[in-house]
């Protein structure tokens, strides 16, 4: 039963090919989209914590995205 | 409905929605692929190669679909000047370039074992390689332009003309002798695949679907950090 599984009544070779090659190219976006986002959030927190004190809070009244994006990084660290 | 649109509002769903996602894309992606591998029984014909369909049909759906969506948020944004359909476009184009590309991988898997070739210059699969140079064109006035205004003109004309190409592409099989074979699921009139293969094939949508709306949002954050990043000295966020 497992042979059958795996040799797909002779069009395995086809079969687990299509998948996988739709499966680690999904992988690949994913993980290369994951990592830029997260490269920009870390760009954009460093220069949030460049602004002086007074800079920074206005920052975050004027923008929920800036508060947001603070936050999310509290929760990770 | 402009100010719906704005960053700030859009900003906290799209963190939502990625948790929502997440939470249940790979419960449903153990069900598709039961479904697709194990569950749906192999065709009369084809045998078990078909199950290529439930990779193949997703993603050539979803390669069109982004494509008939980017050309309404274009036609959209030239109008109305909502600016975040531009950033929504930048967003989509790849996701559908992947789809498209992995639809075209996908059918030349299925066609050798099916036709005995791996490839035919015929009407179907010739305009989806077309389509798929829409796509690269489109991401390319992005990366190759820099004032905004002309990357929104420029990809506007592109997206309107490839737009022509979506319904040569639903109808070749129909207007020409093809290798491919006609549509087995209408949205009007009767489908000519049965229901065992019907609930798999919707399943393994959804999952594409997920997976689609996963990277959209997550491109579109990305977007929304790389404004504001931008923003961040100027004007501090006003």
């Amino acid at each position: 039963m497992i042979s059958n599984f795996i040799t797909m009544n002779g069009y395995g070779l086809y079969i687990w090919l299509s998948f996988s090659v739709v499966f680690i190219s999904c992988a690949v976006v994913y993980f290369k989209t994951k990592k830029t986002l997260k490269k920009y959030e870390q760009e954009f927190l460093s220069e949030l914590q460049a602004l002086t004190l007074e800079e920074k809070n206005k920052a975050l009244e004027n923008s929920k995205v800036a508060q947001q994006i603070l936050a999310t990084s509290s929760k990770a660290n | 409905m402009v100010k719906f649109f704005s960053s700030s509002n859009i900003y906290p769903l799209i963190q939502k929605l990625i948790k929502f996602i997440n939470s249940i894309f790979f419960l449903i992606l153990a069900i598709g692929l039961t479904f697709a591998l194990v569950l749906s029984p192999p065709d009369y014909l084809q045998g078990d190669v078909v199950r290529i369909m439930y990779v193949h049909v997703p993603s050539a759906w979803l390669g069109l679909a982004c494509f008939s969506l980017i050309t309404l948020l274009s036609v959209l944004n030239f109008v109305f000047k909502i600016k975040n359909f531009y950033f929504i476009n930048k967003s989509i184009a790849p996701i559908g370039l992947l789809f498209t590309c992995l639809a075209i991988i996908t059918g030349s898997l299925w066609g050798q074992p099916t036709w005995g070739t791996w490839w035919a210059w015929d009407a179907r699969l010739t305009s989806m390689v077309v389509l798929m140079f829409f796509y690269i064109f489109y991401i390319l006035t992005f990366k190759l332009l820099k004032k905004e205004e002309l990357i929104i003109k420029v990809s506007s004309i592109i997206a309107v003309i490839g737009s022509v190409n979506l319904p040569i592409i639903k109808y070749s099989v129909e207007w020409w002798a093809t290798l491919h074979q006609p549509a087995s699921i209408k949205i009007t009139g009767s489908s000519s695949i049965h229901s065992a293969m019907i609930v798999p094939l919707m399943v393994m949508l959804l999952v594409f679907l997920l997976y689609a709306a996963l990277i959209f949002l997550m491109k579109y954050k990305t977007e929304i950090i790389r404004i504001k990043k931008k923003n961040i000295k100027r004007n501090l966020f006003k």
